[in-house]
């Protein structure tokens, strides 16, 4: 449902043209995150502007921030269940990670853990040890003010420790829970996808190990470049477990404990208030001690409302919400405002657009069909006139900013591109070997049921029809139905979907979705094709296999380049459309950084007087 | 009048059960499931889902678990807990003893509420904001189709059916959005969105504050979700009237010489009420158990998207709940609607 929502969301909020921004592209990684840099890049006059709403008081008091979630209630905030990115930015900022990733440059940065070394072992399999901070103490909301939570006896704070980090691994593996992203630790973490399918019920066969309160090893099956990031994410946090499950002290909240009052936390924010379907707020937490890659708070609270994007424009357009999404009706006005195309803002999301062929439907089952209806969709025009947002125009499929993905920097010519003749040719050829003529293709596009998937299929079908005289017909079945149809050997011959990070690495676009097996292309049991683009080429599989264990950038970079040709334009199985970006309106006297995996920093934020 | 109501009370619960058996078995034959993602699920995953929610057992005996998790009151020592699989409307302590009725189960979607939780914390608003939707349907309707029907063929009548014209081909979904526009953004006389009453409420649905931080965010939605309801009224209203108008036992009270505002009033606007009243029940159904369009667009945390969202979502719980909900609404409103029908026609008998 995190796909979803981020699809869904980001297609209402499409972006503009990004010409401000594209210094601000994920390319120095390097670099540790220094907060006093300037964070946002496109306005530096503008604070120094008048302020348009000279009623508003002077900044006194508290500095509370007014932000929004989207319709609908946050599904969860335990770490161990959470899916959506609405309970995911929550978790982000009350709970800390062993690694952090940042916000902007998906560097892997110290999270809760200060340092980590790696050790081979004999089997293949690497053993990481990750030093803790030993100064970060739990918190909750008591109603007025956020205070440390102690032990049994009131004597000490409680810290967290390595055996909390292990009990949440634990919570989220463990059956009972059925979480749904156990699996993004069960891909790596030893034991642990044995652990949750109930294989086993010891939990010490799996590679988690306590070795004092402040150090923990984690043991991983193969030495990827991504252990440390998946290790570093929402589904691998401490809970407390006194609170859930109850001890001398007896809490014992059980599914309740992340309700207001029983909540705790100990990242640079907690939850204070929760008002189901209606808004969340998280208060600054001053017991966070502040590190160079997650400082301690300049804001006091953030209150999150649960609107629809339309709705929540018109609030900050009554100055009720400090930053906003661009409803798409509105990003016409918003260009030609003097004042909001000041505060409008588009930066880089991590998700791909596109459409993928059955490989073994008719007429599809040849890549030069494949190839020339991919070459001829003109993505930069579909950008300009239909999606109005600026969105870059897909060469390949990894998102470039990705760990190990490439760029347009590195690769400008990669891919496959908008090139009609060459679509025609590509086309002609197909039908000479064949003896057809184009009135004999009969060829379906099927999306799930949306506006906004309609007006793109429908450019792309006149697209195909201008370039190659090709008619395409639209089909389009209900979310949950097609999600079925899509997966099945009944799958569409041309279909859309869409794509968003999980972890910032290659590996999690490029390996998890076409790879054979992936979430594009599924196999049964006996391994073979059982939904989506059916495709299989050896080659390809052996590329993402090792890049995965490669561990000299360089060379990963060169294997996914060449793996991204292989699906994109020698067997083209899929076309790339259209790289995220969404675009965003921000108050002059907000200074902020523009998260691109879905979720902000806001310990990195600050409210000016204004 | 008792054993008729007795009768009916009845037939209402073979009607809730016959719903609930249609929606259950229809959501159960609809494509997809409530683990389906963009991003799937790998299979074991799915698997211990299922076990946590029982949609492995035969379909039969989830309905069955799901009736008496709902209708059968459970009798038990353990007081409630903070399981979400365990979370009753109504827990009684009697003694050492615990009664507790009413368990709609988790929902699916949300790991942290139960369907118990969306009507305690949602409803309320909804049906704050139904009631007041209804009211001003009535306020404005009524007059505008009384005047028109007397007025007939004046400026009035053209006047008054002119507003339910535009009432009724003015949807929320255009009215709703200008309203905001111009009294919130624009004028800022009213909040853009939001609601003014929060949890605890009186008696459970009541608001705890009638003043004007409840009232300022209840007026354009209210008058947004009302209008179009008052302009069926009007219409109906006056179209009952007009024929109420020319039957015998009217012209009758002129003859013997009747004060015309006397044999409105009394005789012709009484009797005419009937078929208002009949859409009254339905309509009184709708407004307060949520509605979709308003709340979002006035972002206000009701129901409404509840009845659509978990549809797509199939979070079968919240699907059943809701559907059973309206169903219990619609029934019990027809009723109250026969019951006025005997008040307002003395011809109307039950026994």
């Amino acid at each position: 449902m995190r796909k979803l929502f981020i699809t869904l969301s980001m297609l209402i909020a499409l972006s503009m043209v990004l010409a401000a921004c594209g210094g601000a592209a994920p390319e120095a990684p390097a670099e540790p995150a220094a907060p006093a840099e300037p964070a946002a890049p496109a306005e530096p006059a503008a604070p120094a502007e008048p302020e348009p709403e000279p009623e508003e008081p002077a900044m006194e008091g508290p500095k509370v921030l007014y932000g929004n979630f989207g319709p609908g209630d946050v599904p969860s905030l335990d770490p161990a269940v959470a899916e959506d990115t609405s309970s995911i930015q929550v978790i982000e900022e009350t709970f800390i990670g062993l690694t952090n990733l940042n916000e902007e440059t998906s560097a892997t940065e110290p999270g809760m853990a200060t340092a980590w070394e790696e050790t081979t072992n004999d089997d293949g399999s690497v053993t990481v040890t990750f030093n803790l901070r030993n100064d970060v103490p739990w918190v909750r909301f008591n109603g007025e003010a956020v205070e440390t939570v102690k032990t049994c006896d009131g004597s000490a704070d409680r810290m967290v420790t390595a055996q909390d980090f292990a009990y949440g691994i634990m919570r989220n593996q463990a059956p009972a829970n059925a979480s749904p992203y156990a699996y993004l630790l069960g891909f790596v973490l030893k034991g642990a996808a044995e652990f949750n399918s109930g294989e086993t019920d010891d939990f010490s066969t799996v590679g988690v190990e306590v070795v004092d309160d402040y150090t923990l090893k984690l043991t991983f099956l193969a030495p990827t470049a991504y252990n440390t990031q998946i290790a570093g994410l929402w589904v691998a946090r401490p809970q407390p477990q006194w609170v859930i499950e109850g001890d001398d002290c007896t809490e014992a909240r059980g599914e309740r404990w992340t309700e207001p009052g029983f909540f705790q936390s100990y990242g640079p924010f907690t939850m204070s208030e929760w008002i189901h379907d209606s808004e969340l707020t998280i208060v600054k937490n001053p017991f966070w001690p502040g590190t160079d890659e997650i400082p301690v708070s300049k804001i006091d609270a953030v209150t999150f409302s649960m609107l629809d994007d339309t709705v929540s424009f018109a609030e900050y357009e009554s100055g009720n919400m400090d930053y906003s999404p661009v409803p798409l009706a509105d990003i016409d006005r918003v260009k030609a405002d003097p004042v909001l195309s000041s505060e409008l803002v588009i930066a880089p999301v991590q998700c791909t657009y596109y459409y993928g062929f059955n490989t073994r439907a008719p007429f599809v089952d040849d890549a030069r069909v494949r190839r020339a209806l991919s070459m001829a969709v003109d993505r930069q025009s579909l950008i300009d006139n239909v999606t109005k947002g600026g969105q870059e125009p897909a060469q390949w499929f990894s998102r470039p900013g990705l760990a190990a993905a490439p760029t347009m920097e590195s690769h400008p010519d990669l891919g496959i591109k908008y090139d009609p003749e060459a679509a025609k040719a590509e086309l002609q050829s197909y039908l000479d070997e064949k003896g057809l003529t184009v009135a004999d293709l009969d060829l379906t596009l099927m999306f799930n049921t949306s506006s906004g998937h309609q007006t793109i299929a429908e450019a792309i079908q006149q697209m195909w029809k201008d370039a190659l005289d090709v008619d395409v017909k639209l089909v389009n079945q209900e979310w949950a139905v097609y999600l079925e149809t899509v997966d099945s050997l009944a799958t569409p011959q041309i279909f859309r979907l869409g794509w968003c990070l999980d972890y910032p690495d290659a590996n999690n676009f490029i390996r998890e979705v076409f790879a054979s097996g992936g979430n594009a292309n599924a196999v049964d049991d006996a391994g073979e094709p059982s939904g989506g683009i059916m495709w299989k080429n050896d080659r390809f599989e052996e590329l993402v296999t090792t890049a995965a264990l490669e561990t000299d950038p360089a060379k990963r970079l060169e294997m996914y380049a060449e793996a991204e040709q292989i699906l994109v334009y020698d067997d083209a199985v899929m076309i790339p459309i259209y790289w995220y970006t969404r675009v965003t309106v921000t108050k002059p006297y907000i200074t902020r950084t523009f998260g691109v995996g879905g979720h902000e920093k806001f310990e990195k934020w600050d409210i000016l007087p204004h | 009048m008792g054993r008729y109501i007795a009768r009916r009370l009845i037939y209402m619960v073979l009607v809730v059960l016959v719903v609930s058996v249609i929606t259950f078995g229809l959501m159960h034959a609809v494509p997809g499931g409530p683990f389906s993602r963009e991003k799937k699920l790998p299979a074991e995953t799915v698997k211990v889902l299922n076990e946590r929610y029982h949609l492995d057992d035969p379909l039969w005996k989830q309905y069955t678990t799901y009736i008496y998790n709902v209708l059968i009151p459970h009798v038990t020592t353990t007081p409630p807990s903070n399981s979400l699989m365990d979370d009753h409307m109504f827990n009684v302590k009697i003694g050492s003893v615990w009664i507790r009725w009413m368990n709609f189960g988790p929902s699916y979607k949300s790991r942290s509420r139960t369907v118990n939780d969306i009507f305690r914390d949602n409803l309320p608003i909804s049906a704050q904001l139904g009631t007041m939707a209804l009211i001003i349907a009535v306020l404005i309707g009524m007059p505008l189709g009384v005047m028109a029907a007397l007025k007939q063929n004046t400026m009035m009548d053209y006047f008054g059916m002119g507003v339910a014209i535009f009432g009724v081909s003015v949807p929320v979904i255009v009215l709703g959005p200008i309203l905001v526009w111009v009294f919130g953004v624009a004028l800022k006389w009213f909040p853009v969105s939001g609601w003014g009453a929060k949890p605890p409420y009186l008696l459970g649905f009541l608001p705890s504050n009638y003043n004007w931080d409840f009232f300022k965010f209840a007026v354009m939605p209210s008058v947004a979700l009302g209008l179009g309801s008052s302009a069926v009224i009007a219409r109906l209203t006056r179209a009952s009237l007009l024929q109420t108008v020319r039957e015998d036992y009217i012209r009758t009270a002129r003859a013997k010489g009747l004060h015309e505002r006397v044999i409105i009033t009394r005789h012709a606007l009484k009797n005419s009420l009937i078929p208002v009243v009949t859409i009254l029940g339905p309509l009184f159904a709708a407004l307060v158990t949520g509605t979709f369009v308003t709340e979002l667009i006035f972002g206000i945390p009701g129901m409404g998207k509840y009845f659509v969202t978990s549809i797509t979502n199939r979070d079968y719980p919240v699907i059943m709940g809701t559907i059973l909900l309206y169903a219990v609404f619609l029934v019990v409103a027809n009723l109250l609607v026969d019951i006025v029908y005997a008040y307002l026609d003395p011809r109307i008998r039950y026994d």
